[in-house]
């Protein structure tokens, strides 16, 4: 990703990321920005050109908007540049739940699934009757037109 | 270059052609399959890395492409609202497959006589039965036997957990007095035979780094290889070779990983690429005899090209529901809307699965095999906090029926990185099926607010995009050369010994995931193979 004049590139990009996915203080989640996921998005751009113009174009453009990096701003960059904003944005979710400690703040392992997944207990065989019972009751619901007379 | 011939010449190593060369094992004939991928090596498992979730994306995206690998062949979906997807190596389409594993119903092989639509097959769920239970068997398939909505069968392992997801949701079923129930799935609930249980992980598109799902490249290829089948991998064919004047196939023309093209000769040919790549590889295959392609004087090569279109709908809970604990697409299946119903504005049926819910960046990105990301901003937050971990889900399976306009061609401009023509779709989503995904989601948010959801998610109108998992009917089987491609046990009308194994050869679709009836199916075209031995070519 190539410099900007008027901005400075990396605080622009800290901050859209910041708008593209906030904190959340009360659980202690933090904003995509502040987690560092500029670092991943850039190193992606330095291997795809689409990613890499896109930056360039979105980071100048936001720096021509008054006002700072608002939700307001990223907004507008959104309606104007919707392709390159589309790139970035997919960009941002890749590197911010690819970060082990991120799933876990939602509720998934931070482990790699395998080898060791998760506990799932089986479901035990008086459940599995008793929830299975009014459908049996009701009877076959199939038609077989050859009863094995084909 | 020649080689020295085999008898028996396998093309496709996923999960048809290892089924028929485990059914020709006991011939003792010599047996060769070429495959255009390789073997996925244990440390290419994603799942074994922090990231795995990065890897849907790149790499091991079901889509071939976006991954772009060499073995891969792209594939031209621009006229169509479904994309093919698929795997390309030892294990085929069954590495990244997700083990659901239902079978046909018998009315399935019955449409045009019970309801009017689509054609009868000239086998039938008897006839398949026997190859239902061999083949779940070998591959080790777990789920709770007495299921209503079939004929009497039990799988052989007792059923994978259903969690609480499918637990809420039975609930919901059963407060309808709909039917439901565990779902079948080709996935280790106990271990087995070397082979260790299911561990859960939820990843099983990334490929199963425990070896619980039941990819041929963990049944049937170690098996096979140990007994001798050779496994010729990086060898794509090109074409396969007719004699003019008997119109016997003598082999095929193959590039192998060092560059060359190499001719090898068989007695007896048998595709087993998959509904898109078994009809590309027919229509490369032009000859004197066959101007329109291999087999194709029926015209229907290439042609019928049926998918499971579907949707899904989800429904916020009040409890975390924990749906990425456990294979990804399997915990309960309702057949409930399955047979045609004259009340109804479209004949046959769907299913209505509940897959589990998927992990943070898939979500994010806009769920399994859709490229449409989910709100940023304080809405994004919002969704991930307090919506994501409370989710559950059913997807609306429908049966797709077989229209002509619906095809595989070869595209004039596109090709792999052999230089061979690659396929081109041409397919829109018919009327019959556009009106059962409309009923199916209805249905689907009754049974969800039945189970407790306090509200139901909106959904974008769509059908998923990478949604073509399932490719059936593009040479299909049946009595009337004039009308099929394939006789009603996988030989093909024009060319007395080439078979086609296949999802191709399914007259219609179903609304079930096809594997085991594909696998079924090869099992009882390799039976017939060795009943006919002696007149197999008259
Ligand atoms: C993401 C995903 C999820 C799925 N989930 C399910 C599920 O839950 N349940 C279910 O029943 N089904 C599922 N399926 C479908 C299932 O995988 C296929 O139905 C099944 O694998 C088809 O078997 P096949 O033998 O026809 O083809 P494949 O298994 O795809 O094997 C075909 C093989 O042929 C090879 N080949 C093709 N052309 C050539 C050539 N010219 N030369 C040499 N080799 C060639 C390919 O490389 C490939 O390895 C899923 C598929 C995908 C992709
Ligand atoms: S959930 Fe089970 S079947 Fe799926 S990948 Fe993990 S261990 Fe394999």
């Amino acid at each position: 990703m190539s410099a900007h004049k008027t901005i400075n590139p990396q605080l622009a990009l800290d901050a859209i990321l910041d708008v593209l996915i906030p904190a959340n203080r009360d659980r202690d989640i933090p904003a995509a920005g502040e987690l560092g996921v500029a670092a991943f998005v850039t190193e992606a751009a330095a291997r795809n050109p689409a990613l890499n113009s896109a930056l360039v174009t979105l980071i100048a453009r936001a720096g021509e908007l008054a006002g700072g990096i608002t939700p307001h701003t990223v907004r507008q960059l959104e309606s104007e540049l919707p392709e390159a904003f589309s790139l970035l944005l997919t960009e941002t979710y890749k590197g911010y739940y690819s970060r082990p400690d991120m799933r876990a703040k939602v509720g998934v392992g931070s482990h790699p699934v395998h080898p060791a997944g998760y506990e799932v207990a089986s479901d035990p065989p008086a459940l599995l009757n008793e929830l299975t019972a009014p459908v049996r009751a009701r009877g076959p619901v199939f038609r077989d037109p050859t009863g094995g007379q084909a | 270059m020649k080689l020295e011939p085999v008898d028996v010449l396998i093309i496709g190593a996923g999960a048809s052609g290892a089924a028929i060369a485990w059914s020709l094992l006991e011939t003792r004939m010599r047996i060769l399959c070429l495959e255009q991928g390789d073997h996925l090596l244990d440390k290419d498992f994603p799942s074994r890395r922090e990231d795995y979730e990065l890897a849907r994306y790149a790499e091991f995206s079901c889509d071939p492409n976006v991954r772009g690998l060499p073995q891969d062949y792209p594939i031209n979906a621009e006229d169509s609202c479904i994309t093919p997807v698929n795997w390309n190596g030892v294990g085929g389409s069954t590495i990244n497959f997700l083990g659901h594993w239902p079978r046909m119903r018998p009315s399935d092989f019955r449409t045009r006589s019970l309801d009017g639509v689509g054609e009868d097959w000239p086998v039938d769920y008897h006839d398949l039965a026997r190859f239902y239970d061999m083949n779940d068997r070998n591959t080790g398939v777990s789920g709770l036997g007495g299921n209503p909505a079939y004929p009497d069968y039990t799988p052989p392992h007792p059923p994978i957990p259903m969690g609480k997801l499918g637990q809420t949701l039975a609930r919901g079923f059963n407060e309808k007095g709909w039917h439901w129930w565990p779902s079948d799935v080709a996935i280790l609930s106990e271990n087995d035979d070397g082979r260790q249980k299911c561990v859960n992980a939820g990843t099983c598109d990334l490929g199963c780094a425990a070896g619980a799902k039941g990819g041929t490249n963990f049944t049937y290829w170690p098996m096979l290889e140990n007994a001798g089948v050779e496994l010729r991998t990086k060898a794509r064919v090109r074409e396969i070779l007719v004699d003019e004047a008997s119109g016997f196939a003598t082999g095929v023309l193959y590039h192998a990983a060092d560059g060359q093209v190499y001719e090898q000769k068989a007695e007896l040919v048998i595709v087993a690429c998959n509904g898109v790549g078994t009809p590309r590889l027919l229509l490369n295959s032009k000859s004197k005899l066959f101007p329109e392609g291999l087999a194709n004087r029926s015209g229907k090569v290439g042609k019928n090209l049926m998918f499971h279109p579907l949707t899904g709908v989800a429904g916020v809970f009040d409890e975390p529901m924990k749906g990425h604990e456990g294979p990804m697409a399997c915990s309960i299946l309702s057949q409930e809307f399955y047979e045609s119903d004259p009340d109804r504005e479209f004949v046959r049926g769907y299913g209505l699965h509940s897959g589990r819910s998927t992990t943070p960046m898939t979500y994010a990105l806009g769920g399994y095999g859709i490229d449409n990301p989910i709100p940023w901003g304080a809405e994004h937050r919002e969704i991930m906090d307090n919506v994501y971990p409370y989710l559950a889900g059913l997807t609306v399976v429908t049966e797709d029926l077989p229209e002509e306009h619906n095809c595989v061609t070869l595209d004039p401009d596109l090709t792999d990185s052999d230089g061979i023509p690659a396929p081109k779709i041409t397919y829109r989503l018919g009327e019959n099926t556009q009106a059962m995904l409309k009923h199916g989601e209805a249905r689907a948010q009754e049974v969800l607010l039945a189970a407790g959801a306090r509200r139901i998610l909106p959904k974008g109108d769509k059908v998923w995009w990478r949604a073509g998992w399932h490719q059936m009917g593009t040479c299909r089987m049946g009595n009337d050369p004039g009308a099929s491609v394939v006789n009603g046990w996988g030989r093909s009308h024009d060319v007395k010994n080439l078979f086609i194994v296949d999802g191709s050869i399914f007259v219609t679709a179903g609304a079930v995931n096809p594997t085991s009836t594909i696998q079924a199916l090869a099992l009882f075209i390799g039976d017939r193979i060795k009943t006919n031995i002696a007149t197999l070519f008259d």
